[in-house]
């Protein structure tokens, strides 16, 4: 052959070889339309004993069995009726959304510690279907309220009932898990308060609808009387994607609990701003000022803030702090009820991005411990187990991550061990080039989920599994009831 | 193939521009926005001008350099392979300055001049295979007077 037929022959391959591959990719990356997560991914068993009927779904016990309690009579009862309508924010603009009883957010839900809570959730006209998710409350599996694995979503015209007690008192919220990087978008969420928490309090629900960002429902600067020299517990809740950084002018603050769990020895805090993670919750401890007739601003950034004070006390902007709160070393030690060494399992989650094909899609992608969606980590555990997990993040942007069913307690970042009061969290911003070591107690069996809570990045595949030896779920992603969870 | 590998390049220069539009688009309408007390945050919809940059960027001009790349090869072009794989080569940059551009945000002036040089080399390759008229195995058919090739 002559040098220029090999060349050309050698284009011809070349060729092919780049188109073949690209195909194969592309065509490997398809994820089917229903699906168990159950067969997804790979199992990790964290350095513990692996037992039978763990992938593939056949045998164990149906989550769907791990229901509340069935029989008691609920102290708290109510019907939450999900619609796709125009919510008219408080402060009077109209936007495209979702309801929960004609609000958004949804009525406000307040219980005890103990109370047996009873939710009929009816979904009138939401076309995708509906489920609602107890955000950071450790319900029963079967009541965790996430489409295709811990029930089917609710169509239109359907209802669901979950039944839980609430076992520890602080701030939560409720919001749809079905197609909920739209959903809770839209305005499918509301407040959960578990009572006792002394004196008066806010709830402070932070939500961007249609790109305006709303405390209390509204746009702007909102207004809570409260008088000269009264301490206030203000519940604020990123409801949102990104991290929430917020600001405290007109009085120093306390951050007396951080996801619903009070922090030990909370000291005051002046000229440092506060960044809660979506999804995650801050209690802060407001004095207002007894002399001078002033309010406290809580600045929420986006032009949102909220004033607390007597009608009509000024309440001067808020310079934005020159430093954030470190929660790693805030507040005062105390003992734990977790023994984290040795851990029955070690988990690792790194965080990072690569290009690739997700279902189909070129572009760059969300990848743990290296690899693309649907090969996801499924982490699996006994009951009982101790688990540390290792969250790495390599990847250039920050991500909440939020496990299910249970609350962990963060044992150090970077090497640094935590030095502060106990610091609990369901819902951790893990940010570019940080690494945390949690610790939980795998003490609610079920099968849960582990992802982030920059929605749209759970859609684009941020997701993997908590398993519970010997469980597995009968529901399926997709399917007749077209669950989607993310 | 030569016909393809001109339209291919054309093509490629034209993205290049129609990107330049769609950001200049989006981030006008993102100061707008902001004039109106609309900040632009992870909460925010993407506006349309941001939409088309990502479809352009991310799907059509990845396709079209492949092709471009691939069908250089057979396009018999003096240099036009290697101008396409140079064009594909920058494409691949171009995406990875983007990415860090959201980390280092003073990188997308890179991205910007990337560009420049995407639709500059996409440009002479295309020039190239309308001017020259040669192809390495055939008689060289001496470009007409003017402009030389690759100017």
């Amino acid at each position: 052959m002559t040098p220029a037929r090999v060349l050309r022959w050698g284009a011809a391959a070349l060729s092919v070889a780049i188109v073949g591959t690209l195909g194969w990719l592309w065509f490997d990356s398809r994820v089917p339309s229903t699906y168990s997560v159950m067969d997804m991914g790979y199992v990790d068993a964290g350095g513990g004993p692996v037992g039978g009927h763990v992938h593939g779904g056949a045998g164990g016990v149906s989550v769907a069995t791990l229901t509340g309690p069935a029989d008691a009579e609920p102290a708290v009862s109510l019907t939450l009726t999900a619609r796709a309508e125009t919510i008219t924010l408080a402060s009077g603009e109209r936007v495209a959304g979702y309801t929960l009883n004609h609000a958004s957010p949804g009525p406000e839900i307040r219980a005890s510690v103990g109370d047996l809570v009873r939710v009929d959730l009816v979904n009138e006209s939401v076309a995708d279907g509906v489920a609602l998710h107890w955000h950071g409350v450790r319900v029963p599996n079967a009541e965790d309220g996430v489409a295709g694995v811990t029930q089917d979503a609710v169509p239109p015209g359907g209802r669901h009932t979950y039944r839980f007690r609430v076992p520890d008192a602080g701030t939560y919220w409720y919001h749809s898990h079905q197609v909920s990087h739209e959903q809770v978008r839209g305005g499918l969420f509301g407040m959960l308060v578990v009572a006792p928490a002394e004196g008066p309090d806010v709830v402070a629900p932070v939500h961007t609808y249609d790109g305006r960002r709303t405390v209390r429902g509204g746009t702007g600067e909102r207004r809570v009387e409260a008088p000269a020299g009264s301490a206030v517990r203000v519940r604020v809740v990123n409801t949102d994607n990104g991290p929430l950084r917020l600001a405290v002018g007109g009085s120093p603050y306390r951050l007396l609990a951080v996801d619903g769990h009070d922090l030990h020895g909370p000291t005051e805090v002046t000229g440092r701003g506060l960044a809660v993670a979506a999804g995650g919750r801050a209690d802060l401890g407001i004095v207002v000022p007894a002399s001078g007739g002033g309010a406290v601003r809580i600045d929420l950034g986006a032009g949102s803030s909220l004033v607390l004070g007597p009608p009509g006390a000024a309440a001067p902007a808020v310079a934005a702090p020159a430093a954030t709160l470190d929660l790693l070393s805030y507040g005062a030690p105390a003992p734990v009820d977790l023994s984290t060494s040795p851990a029955d399992r070690s988990f690792e989650m790194r965080i990072g991005r690569r290009p690739g094909f997700l279902d189909g899609r070129p572009g760059l992608w969300w990848t743990r411990n290296g690899r693309l969606f649907p090969d996801v980590p499924m982490y699996l555990v006994r009951q009982g187990d101790v688990v540390r997990m290792t969250i790495s993040n390599d990847s250039g942007e920050v991500h909440p991550m939020h496990l299910h069913g249970h609350v962990a307690l963060v044992l150090s970042r970077d090497g640094v061990p935590a030095s502060g009061s106990p610091w609990w969290t369901d819902s951790l911003d893990v940010d570019d080039g940080e690494t945390y070591v949690i610790a939980f107690r795998a003490d609610n069996p079920g099968i849960w989920m582990d992802h982030c809570h920059n929605l749209p990045h759970a859609a684009d595949g941020m997701v993997a599994h908590l398993a519970y030896e010997g469980y597995t779920t009968p529901y399926v992603v997709g399917g007749p009831a077209r669950n989607a969870p993310e | 193939m030569r016909a393809l590998y001109v339209w291919l390049s054309r093509l490629i220069a034209l993205a290049v521009v129609l990107q330049v539009l769609f950001i200049a688009w989006s981030a006008f309408d993102i100061a707008k926005n902001a004039g109106d007390g609309i900040p632009f945050t992870e909460d925010t919809e993407q506006n349309i001008g941001q939409a088309l940059h990502l479809y352009v960027g991310m799907m059509a001009m990845p396709v079209l350099a492949l092709l471009f790349a691939i069908v250089s090869f057979f396009a018999k072009v003096r240099g036009g392979a290697a101008l396409a794989w140079v064009t594909l080569g920058l494409v691949v940059l171009q995406i990875a300055l983007a990415y860090a551009s959201f980390a280092a945000p003073v990188v997308g002036m890179l991205h910007a001049l990337n560009a420049f040089a995407i639709a500059a080399v996409a440009g002479v390759a295309g020039s190239r295979a309308t001017k020259s008229g040669a192809a390495p195995a055939a008689p060289v058919a001496s470009g007409g007077p003017g402009v030389p090739a690759g100017a």
